[in-house]
Formats: C-alpha cells, structure tokens, sequence
C-alpha cells in the first residue's frame, strides 16, 4: 500500500476558510486558513476535540457547504467556486462520504440494497436490473455481508453492519476519496476493529484515498499515513504518523497525545496529562505561520514560538517518550 | 488494614429478564459483585451486556418491564448517628429506594450530560435540589455549599455560575455540574455511567482525573461502567468484565491487564490499538454481540471464540479460581482442557507493558 507521494495529489486544499454568519454582528470562524494535500491511496487523519472544524472542512471539501474562500482542487479540477456540470458530475461520484451515525444516515425506509444503489440510478451507471443487482451483491460481498441482506431494511442490523452498508454504498460508485467523519465513534470497541481493518482492505484493493476524521488518536494513528491536528479551525500541526507521535511541537497536540489513556495500569495510575488552555498559554494561532520541522512535518506558530518550541522539543521528546 | 474493610455492594446470583413484545430477553444472568469501601470497581463489556442493567438495579431505577427473578443486593451504609446498617434493595419498594438510597446514598452520573440535567432549571437549583429534598437543608446554607461543590469540581466564578442553565455550559463543564450534584449529599457509592463517552480527549482526562481526586478526598466507593480499557487502566482498582449478561472474567486490575485468561479480555485488550502497536492489521473479535432473545446452551462466547471447546456448546463453564481474586469462567481453565495459549500478539503487548511498568519503578 505505497503511496506515491511524487504523483499529482488527488484533494489540493489551500488557504480554505468556512464562516457561518449566525447575524449581522457574529460571525462564527469555523475553518480558518487550512491547506493540506491528499494523494492517490493515502490515508489522512483529521484530528481534534469538538469544535475544533474538523466536520465542517470535510463538509466543505465535499461542497456540501459553499467554501467562504480558499482553493480546492480535486483530481485536477477546482471545485471552490460555482461548479460547473462536469466538475458537479466528477465531484459527487469520484468523492464519497461515510457518517457517523449509521442509524441516522440510513433512509429507515428503504431496502439497503435501494440505499446502496442510490447513486447507480442517480448517474445511470448501469444499463439494466441485472447489471445494478450483481453491483450490489459485488459490493455487498466485498464489505462482508451477505447477499439477503440486500433486500432487508437498516434497523434490521447491528451498528456495525449497518457501518457496512454505509461504507458499500460510499464504494459503489468506486469514488478516488472517501471522506470518512466519526464513522467509527458510535461502535463498540470489537466493532471499531472490524470496520477499520475492512476499510484498509478495501484501500489495499481498490487504491482508494481516505480524509479520515476522527477524535480518537489512537485509531487515527493505526490508520493514517499522515495526520493535520485541528484545534479552532486552525491547522496547527501536520506531519506523517511518526513525525507527529514521535516529536509533537505544538503544546496542543502534545496535551492531546498525552490525555490518550493507556491500557496500562501501573503506568497510568501515576500519569498526570499535560494540560493545555488556550486563553492562558499566550499563543495566537492568527499570527502563526507554517514552519517547516523536517520532512513533512510542519508546525503553525511565530518564528519565536518555534525557536522555544524545537529548542525544548529535543528534551521533552525524549522524556515523553519513557 | 485488609481485615478492616468494609464491604459497601454485594450482589449475589442478579438475574433479572426483560419481557418484551418479542418474548423475554435474559439480560443478567447470575452476575455477582463485590465492593469495599474506598475502592473503585470497574464492568466492562460492550453494549448490551447488562453493564448499566446491573447498576441500574442497584439504584432501584429498572424499566417497567423488567423483572428480577433472582438473586440479591446487599448495600451497606450508616444512618446519621453512625449505626450500620444492610439492606437488600431488592426488597424494597421504589417509594423507600426513593427516600434513602437514590441521591442520598448512592448516587449515579450518567453518559450524557445534555439529557440528564434539566434545562429548564439553573445548574444552582439543580444541586440544591437533592440536598433540601433529602436532608431538609436550609436554602441558604444549601446555596453556600452548592458553591463550594462548584468550586471542588474545578468550576471557576461559581458564584456566577449557579444562576447560568445546562445550555450556557460546554460538555466538560455539565458533567462537572453533574458530578456536583451527585457529590451533594455525600453519597457513600458513585456509579459512573460511561462518564467521558460523550466528551473529548482532552477533556475526558480531566474529568477522570477529577473523579479520582475527589474519590481520594472523600474516601467514597465508584463503579465504572465503561467499554474503554484505557479509562479502566487509570482508574479501577477492581474489574469485571462482563458479557452476555454474564461476568466472565474477574480480578485485580494487574491480573486483567497483565495476566488475562478469557479469551474475550484476550479480544477486548487487543482489538484497542495501543500507540505501540505497528502490527499491520488489528486483531478483532469476529462476529458481533449474541443477541439474548435467542438464548444459547453453553457458553454465550463460544460462537465468536476462536478458541471455543466442544463442551463450550453443551455446557455453561463455571467460574475457574486463579488466585484470590481472579476468576474466570471458560472451560480453558479446566484442568482437562487442552493447553491455549493468548494470542502472539497480546503476549507481545503484555510483554512490552510490564516493560514499560519495570521502567516506571514498579516490581511485577
């Protein structure tokens, strides 16, 4: 599962920017100056607490929401400003999503193998009925349920398959990019297993690239090639799984990676973890700017936060690591 | 100080069956537990276990159509004068659970902060409330220390706070409200409902840390009812693992996690990724959580136990002694069972936590 860095990226995001004007005198800054790059068959992990924008970039990036400014490039083609047929017509087959909460995103009142072939008939995609059910049980099969399961209805499922479905009607129109939001939050912890192993079959077999977002480090850190940590709509770190887990900078990322409790007791029993405020800690994420740690690894701060920053990550870094 | 303690919770051989339009479902099925005063027991399992059924039992607090058919709740506690006193809450009537348990001397935080504060209500209201309720405390002394419980979960300008309703606080800070309002009558026993589930990382770790710190102040019991093993391993003292309405696996929190013997706490402690592991693919636990309409002969795990025996399907196992305090109900621990042994996997990530524990000073 190599992926080429040195290809075209598949999803370009500079500069984006999503405000809700909730009146005339607030504005809500949700996403605030983010750019990333995902390429063919990679995964990227979205990481931070609530709030933090990271739903609301991959609602923005799938054009759900109008992005307020900001570039988007998706398989060569802009997809920020007005969209035009064509680019309307790649965007909503090539890009996917997979929610949350599979009860609530099922139609309760269809058939999974209707709600998998939704955008069969949307597109025209087959020619005929039979073409459309062997799609449906080819993709059935390759997320692992069984062909009777097409003609039931979602509450007749457990919370995983029902994730299953979600995820074969996501894969059925064989999309470039997943966007997958939470889509493991609501399982229990032998589910979540499950389903993240399913998605990097699927990933190994069909070179599909996933924008995984999620709360959970250290899922995000099982599956992600690289991860962009979130807080306040402001991309503050980004970097390959390592660079970030093994030498964080910023002091929001290291107090998210230090509040992961370990299943380890002896070593969790005397574990304080770091804390981290933002009003308190004297930082501007506004008069940040990307710096450039090494390789892929970039931090948004002022170049004397940096300076501080690296000159005491070296120490720490050692010293967080046990 | 061994002989000393006191046992707050004994439940013995819980049963208890839901009637439901699809026939009954047998949630618990013979569940004991135990718990002394001071300590922190964790139940752990996935949901639909019977994790929050069992506690909820405890507080008198079941659906309607659920039915206890056997067993007991022995809870312990002292009247004002300071004259022990047992009961069994299952024989009691809901009016009596009501008056002296519920609020007063056991108290519970649920998982969702949003649903179980009432929004038409200020937080201030709302932690006065069970105090001039159960203790008939004067208003304004119950208003002083509503502010200092406020203070004690760590809520800045409480003064401020008291007049504010559920919607105007963050998630982090209703379920410190909460917390508050369970602490104010001083209970003996906190159940904790997957407390952080709804919450973020970073704030789940400051309200874990919060729960532990007051639990040493004031040297009350906690039940944690969770699914997160890391939660588990910074709290508990005690867990019990529970499946299928069952606990099958018991024990100190160094016997759980570093000398596991079900093969599902097998599953459960490898399908959770630690930050170590590099392995490519994560190990589950296949197939899904039995459904207990349908009830099985033998062992409820066995259809999703790669290490399932015959007798598994014809006979339930009983609950194998370890050691003192650990036991485990499989068959694997019969002494005429083929030898198993866990996953490589987990042997290496058992491996590398008591690694990690000798480096933190600790002899295991």
């Amino acid at each position: 599962m190599a992926v080429n860095y040195n290809a075209e990226p598949i999803l370009t995001v500079e500069g984006l920017k999503q405000y809700f004007k909730v009146s005339s005198s607030f504005t809500v800054k949700a996403v605030e100056n983010v750019s990333f790059k995902i390429y063919p068959g990679e995964t990227y992990g979205l990481v931070g607490e609530s709030g933090s924008g990271k739903s609301t970039i991959g609602r923005s990036v799938i054009r759900l929401y109008n992005p307020t400014a900001g570039k988007i490039r998706f398989d060569g083609t802009d997809i920020s400003g007005k969209l035009s047929r064509e680019a309307n017509q790649s965007l909503r087959t090539q890009m996917q999503m997979i929610f949350q909460d599979p009860m609530a995103s099922l139609n309760p009142r269809k058939k999974v193998e209707d709600i998998i072939g939704e955008g069969l008939d949307i597109h025209h995609m087959c020619r005929n009925a039979r073409e459309r059910e062997e799609k449906i049980q080819a993709i059935l099969k390759k997320v692992g349920l069984a062909p009777e399961h097409a003609s039931r209805y979602p509450h007749q499922f457990s919370g995983g398959q029902r994730q299953r479905v979600g995820i074969a009607r996501a894969l059925i129109m064989n999309p470039k990019l997943i966007i997958a939001d939470e889509c493991i939050s609501a399982l229990d912890v032998s589910i979540q297993a499950q389903v993240v192993n399913l998605m990097k079959d699927i990933q190994q077999e069909t070179g599909t690239a996933y924008l995984f977002i999620a709360h959970d480090l250290s899922m995000v850190k099982y599956i992600s090639d690289r991860i962009g940590v979130l807080h306040l709509g402001h991309l503050l770190e980004t970097g390959t799984t390592e660079e970030i887990f093994e030498h964080p900078i910023h002091p929001y990322t290291r107090s998210l990676l230090s509040a992961i409790p370990a299943p380890n007791p002896i070593v969790e029993k005397g574990r304080v973890a770091e804390s981290y405020d933002y009003k308190t800690s004297g930082i501007d994420y506004g008069k940040g700017t990307e710096h450039l740690v090494e390789g892929t690894h970039y931090v948004k701060c002022t170049d004397e936060e940096f300076a501080r920053w690296t000159g005491a990550a070296g120490l720490d870094a050692s010293s967080a690591q046990e | 100080m061994a002989e000393a303690k006191e046992k707050i919770l004994e439940i013995r051989d819980l049963d208890i069956v839901f009637q439901t339009t699809a026939g009954p479902v047998h949630a618990i099925r013979g569940v004991d537990l135990d718990l002394y005063k001071g300590e922190t027991v964790a139940v752990v399992g996935e949901s639909g276990s019977g994790k929050s059924v069992t506690m909820k039992a405890a507080m008198g607090i079941l659906a309607s159509n659920a039915r206890v058919t056997r067993g007991t709740i022995q809870f312990g506690y002292h009247h004002g004068d300071g004259t022990p006193e047992r009961v069994d809450i299952l024989t009691k009537d809901k009016k009596w659970i009501r008056r002296h348990i519920n609020g007063k001397r056991i108290a519970m935080v649920f998982q969702d902060p949003m649903t179980s504060l009432d929004p038409t209500m200020t937080i201030g209201k709302q932690i006065m409330e069970g105090m001039i309720w159960h203790y008939k405390t004067p208003k304004k002394e119950a208003w002083d220390k509503a502010v200092r419980l406020l203070k004690e979960v760590g809520i800045e300008e409480p003064e401020k706070r008291m007049k504010n309703y559920p919607h105007q606080l963050s998630g982090g800070m209703r379920q410190r409200v909460v917390i508050a309002i369970a602490l104010s009558c001083n209970p003996d026993l906190l159940i904790c409902d997957e407390p952080t589930t709804a919450l973020d990382v970073t704030i789940q770790a400051k309200i874990i840390e919060l729960i532990r710190r007051i639990q040493k102040e004031r040297g009350i019991s906690v039940i944690y009812i969770t699914h997160d093993l890391g939660v588990v391993a910074k709290v508990a003292d005690y867990v019990n693992v529970m499946y299928a309405g069952k606990i099958v696996e018991k024990g100190s929190i160094n016997e759980i996690f570093y000398d596991p013997r079900h093969p599902y706490t097998w599953g459960l402690l490898s399908a959770m990724p630690d930050l170590d592991t590099d392995d490519d693919r994560l190990y589950t636990i296949p197939g899904s959580p039995p459904n207990l309409l349908h009830e099985k002969t033998g062992d409820a795990f066995a259809p999703r136990n790669r290490y399932a025996l015959e007798i598994d399907d014809k006979a339930e196992p009983p609950m194998f002694k370890i050691s003192d305090t650990h036991y485990a109900a499989t068959w694997l621990l019969d002494p005429r069972a083929p030898k198993v042994e866990m996953p490589q996997e987990l042997k290496e990530r058992i491996a590398r936590m008591r690694k990690e524990a000798q480096d933190h000073g600790s002899k295991l």
